[in-house]
């Protein structure tokens, strides 16, 4: 405790310090008075007595300070006045300074930034309990795995897995939907949402804020009207009333109760049933969950029906692989038992990487662009002080003379970069406030971008990384100078060269450090670069400019509700008989518009993935099980691939002979070879939903589904089996913002009842740009931290060079006098820039090596060493250089012998 | 100053300061620095401005505390005097003396 009460002691002496120091010069006073009287009192004169006592006291300020320091804080107060000393310095070279909490604010600020999103996405745990224990797992067929090597899970496989496996403690089952949503009163909003089984919240370990989970018997039709919402959707529809539990919200044209609302911080990331698709579709948070009901042929099936997603919880201790040996046995087991005629298992798959897995390392990437540009800031910073110290050697050296410690000219430093530091901090956070915003809008894409915002500790974090960068990148430099003894540096400028010499050699390293880093994330930047170039450019097959695309909802129970009659009514049924006659009726008045080349309709918005795979199987040449060749499905109107700017290479395309006999179907060419190899397609028949479909077309491949895929596609009509969701398509040269609103009117005129979402209202252009997003985001953000780091480098060169002509003004004028030519003066120059320069790229090359092995799996198409890539970041450095070294080079050119030799 | 004269010992001021508190009552600086000086037989070299760090030092831990008054000459001054942890601390440190002297005894005394 004696500490304790030491520096409470010593605090309050702090805040009474004045007070003391009076009293403490009043006892010293009246110590010499007692001594002198009484050395006057044996005798001595008032002099002697005096000079005596003041003798044997034995110096009044060295006891006053040992005193001081004993009392207070005293490095408190030093530190206070080393505060205001650093402030004064720096309010004098406002350039410096200036440049310095730039650079910081800059750097700390874009790291952040990054960093946020990195966290966000990547390293912040998710709304619910232990989430590293939730796995997600599907589903593998060997006869399928050449097109798919994942698939969606089975619901019969669930319930099998479920009851037998011990390594997991439940698992849920789950469906991704979109509802159109309205509590009846309003127009229907279109929200995302899941069907999921009764356990799923269980299984996530997350209780409602209001009311409850659906019961084990609410999954079966008739009982499943219920909705559980989350928190915003609860604001939204019932404005946060307490009363909400009850009342009822009209979900796809249904009145469902509302039973439970989610607690408030409750985010789910955006999933798909789809392996490898997280980041596809819509990033809106899930707000409406409502019961999942299996129908018969999913709850029977074996070999098909994979719709599904299963989320399970493992048991505590167990890893994802141990479950993924236990699940993935039980699953052959029950297979041989059952006499699976397809080979089937399981994989496992962590829920943290499910979901962000692909964003992870393009997000690494970003990370480690944004640091070695804060690396080369930094870089930049330390060559700053260098400057600055050197330029106030002279003054150090005073210091040091007069009796300055180093300890104590250190602590100048180190107030002066903390000061430096802090206002870098302040704008750091500032430049991060706005990166996240910026962020935020440009990659909405990632998964858990919703998450993403500027927390108070990220701020923490922008602050530290300025502190700290600053203060080492302050002190380093400072050390090196300070060894610089004080009578060397109080000597003429002349003697002063050595030291600065030695300077000038650190200088050197630090820009050959930069140009590494330059090099390295130029090198990288220009690979993504010309991988996105490479996915643009990509053959697609299709044409996309002047294509509208419009989707119409059709959830209206009148148009089925979304469920697929039973299979022998397919497209029969009333309600397809409904969306039939909608969609012939909105074609007809598409194709009227004036300025409407030509309309037509697909049951998927282009570029945004796969809709379903079927197995291409031809009555008349069976094959094995195994070896059925698989398409992507896609219901078409007539005049599709006109739209498309897809050429037909064989046969027709449909038209109103197949809306009396929809039993046709065209066949894209590499389904076509596959199906038919060495034959003529045309004529022959495939069968599909258990009925045969005449091909009467081959069509030439596109990558309709995603630009980096190139899949094998079949065409039916959409008399066969018109879509809920048909996407309206016109080929027109009006400019989008005139045919969004026509169209919108248009699909209105026909059905009212129907929902035609903004974000699915757009051009086939801006569609195949947002397929990209991610990419693009990757190229745009990599490139400007490359551009960045190019500037950073030629401002490191550019101080360089600047400094050294500087420091040999009077060699150069020397030189001059005694008859150097222009080129030996400007060889001169160049040489000190030209071997940091060199070091750095050599550096940087063998550093971008490694880093192009890291990433080697984000470049499509593009080989990992691309002498492009390498020649043009090379030549984009040495051009920086270049321009980098005219200025100084210009000055020591201009150089005046005789100004130069006299200023000596 | 003389030849002879040694320097005092870090540490061992407190506890002289101490000493002279509790044979002598409350005493200001001056007063404790002669006291010791005579003590001592004038064989210490003691800046008599050193005890005024030691006093604070002993002052912070409670172990003595010090008030204004009038001197025999009616001169103000800071008077110390001892708490009563400081009086229970002497016994402490006397014993800690002790030990360590005991100690420095052992090695000078020569095995001859």
């Amino acid at each position: 405790m004696d500490w304790l009460r030491i520096l409470l002691s010593r605090c309050a002496a702090f805040f009474r310090r004045r007070r003391l120091d009076a009293e403490l010069d009043e006892e010293f006073r009246a110590h010499i008075d007692l001594a002198t009287t009484e050395h006057i009192a044996r005798g001595m004169s008032a002099e002697e007595a005096r000079t005596a006592a003041l003798r044997e006291f034995g110096g009044l300020t060295q006891a006053r300070e040992t005193y001081r320091v004993q009392r207070g804080l005293p490095w408190l107060g030093i530190f206070a006045q080393d505060i205001r000393y650093a402030f004064r310095q720096l309010r004098k070279s406002p350039g410096f300074t200036l440049t310095a909490i730039l650079t910081l604010a800059l750097g700390a600020g874009c790291v952040t930034a990054v960093f946020s999103v990195v966290d966000a996405v990547l390293l912040h745990p998710y709304a619910f309990r232990d989430s590293g224990q939730v796995i997600v797992w599907r589903e593998t067929m060997r006869e399928l795995e050449h097109i798919m090597p994942v698939l969606p899970d089975n619901y019969h496989h669930y319930l099998n897995l479920k009851a037998r496996a011990h390594t997991i403690q439940d698992a849920a089952i789950l469906q991704t939907a979109g509802f159109s949503v309205s509590t009846g009163t309003d127009h229907p909003r279109e929200d995302e949402g899941l069907a999921i089984s009764p356990n799923f919240f269980s299984v996530l370990g997350v209780n409602m804020l209001m009311g409850r989970s659906f019961t084990e018997d609410e999954a079966q039709t008739g009982r499943d009207r219920e909705v559980i919402i989350t928190w915003p959707a609860w604001q939204r529809y019932f404005h946060g009333d307490e009363n909400a539990l009850g009342r009822t919200l009209r979900i796809d044209g249904e009145p469902y109760t509302v039973v439970g609302i989610l607690p408030r911080h409750f985010r789910f990331p955006v999933m798909s049933v789809m392996p490898g698709e997280a980041t596809h579709g819509s990033t809106d948070r899930y707000e409406i969950f409502k019961p999942l009901v299996p129908t018969t042929s999913e709850l029977t099936t074996n070999t098909g029906e994979f719709n599904f997603l299963v989320l399970a919880r493992l048991q505590p201790g167990v890893t994802p692989r141990q479950a993924q040996t236990e699940l993935d046995g039980i699953e052959k087991t029950t297979a041989a038992a059952e006499h699976v005629t397809v080979h089937l298992g399981v994989v496992v798959m962590p829920f943290a990487q499910e979901v962000t897995g692909d964003a992870s390392k393009p997000l690494w990437l970003l990370m480690a662009a944004v640091l070695s540009v804060l690396l080369m800031a930094c870089v930049n910073l330390a060559n700053l002080q260098l400057a600055r110290r050197a330029a106030r050697d002279s003054e150090t050296a005073l210091r040091a003379a007069l009796g300055a410690g180093r300890t104590r000219l250190l602590q100048g430093v180190l107030a002066e970069n903390l000061l430096i530091g802090l206002a870098g901090g302040a704008g750091a956070s500032a430049f991060a406030y706005a990166g996240v915003r910026v962020l935020t809008r440009l990659v909405s894409i990632l998964p858990r971008m919703n998450e993403v915002r500027l927390s108070l500790p990220m701020l923490a974090f922008a602050l530290g990384i300025s502190l700290l960068t600053s203060i080492a990148f302050g002190i380093l430099p400072a050390l090196r100078v300070l060894r610089v003894m004080p009578q060397s540096a109080l000597q003429s400028a002349s003697a002063k060269l050595t030291g600065s010499r030695r300077v000038a050699r650190s200088r050197g390293v630090l820009v050959a450090v930069q140009v590494a880093a330059s090099v390295a994330l130029l090198i990288v930047t220009a690979l993504i670069t010309r991988s996105f170039a490479r996915v643009l450019n990509q053959q697609r097959d299709f044409n996309s400019t002047h294509v509208m695309l419009a989707k119409a909802e059709l959830s209206e129970p009148r148009y089925g509700g979304g469920k697929s009659p039973d299979a022998g009514d397919i497209g029969a049924d009333p309600a397809s008989l409904q969306r039939d006659a909608m969609i012939d009726r909105t074609l007809d008045k598409l194709r009227a518009l004036p300025g409407v080349e030509e309309a037509s309709v697909t049951s998927v918005v282009p570029l945004s993935g796969s809709m379903g795979v079927d197995g291409i199987v031809r009555p008349d040449h069976p094959v094995p099980e195994g070896q059925i060749p698989t398409a992507d499905r896609r219901l078409i109107g007539p005049g599709y691939f006109a739209v498309m700017g897809i050429p037909i290479l064989e046969g027709r395309d449909f038209d109103q002979r197949e809306r009396e006999n929809p039993r046709a179907v065209i066949l894209s060419q590499k389904i076509a070879e596959a199906a038919f190899p060495g034959e003529d397609p045309i004529g022959h028949k495939i069968r599909h939903w258990g009925r045969d479909y005449t091909v009467i077309g081959v069509a030439a491949d596109a990558r309709i589904n995603d630009l980096k895929r190139d899949e094998a596609v079949y065409y039916l009509p959409y008399w066969d089996f018109p879509p809920f969701y048909p996407v309206f398509m016109v080929r027109s040269s009006l400019p989008a913002q005139t045919l969004a609103p026509e169209m919108r009117q248009t699909i209105w005129s026909v059905a009212p009842d129907v929902t035609v979402p903004d974000g699915a209202l757009v051009s086939l252009d801006s569609q195949v740009s947002e397929s990209v997003a991610p990419e693009r985001f990757q190229a745009i953000l990599l490139s400007s931290f490359g551009i960045l780091s190019l500037l950073l480098a030629a401002l490191g060169i550019y101080g360089v060079l600047a400094y050294s002509v500087a420091l040999r003004t009077p060699e150069f004028g020397i030189r001059i006098a005694l008859g150097a030519g222009r080129a030996g003066l400007a060889r001169l120059v160049m040489a000190d820039a030209l071997i940091p320069v060199a070091g750095g790229i050599v550096f940087g090359l063998l550093l971008s090596a490694g880093a192009i092995q890291w990433i080697r799996s984000l470049l499509y198409e593009t080989s990992a060493i691309d002498p492009w890539a390498i020649g043009l970041s090379l030549a984009a450095l040495l051009l920086v250089a270049l321009a980098a070294s005219l200025l100084p080079l210009r000055r020591a050119l201009a150089v005046d012998p005789m100004q130069a030799l006299r200023a000596e | 100053m003389g030849e002879n004269k040694s320097d005092v010992l870090q540490g061992t001021l407190d506890l002289m300061v101490l000493k002279t508190l509790e044979s002598m009552g409350a005493l200001h600086g001056y007063g404790i620095a002669r006291r010791i000086e005579q003590v001592s037989g004038n064989t210490l070299s003691l800046n008599q401005g050193t005890i005024y760090p030691a006093l604070l030092r002993l002052e912070q831990r409670g172990w003595i505390k010090a008030e204004w008054g009038l001197s025999e000459t009616n001169r103000r001054a800071k008077f110390y005097s001892l708490s009563r942890t400081g009086r229970r601390q002497i016994e402490r440190e006397t014993e800690n003396w002790e030990r360590v002297a005991a100690t420095i005894a052992r090695f000078l005394i020569s095995p001859r």
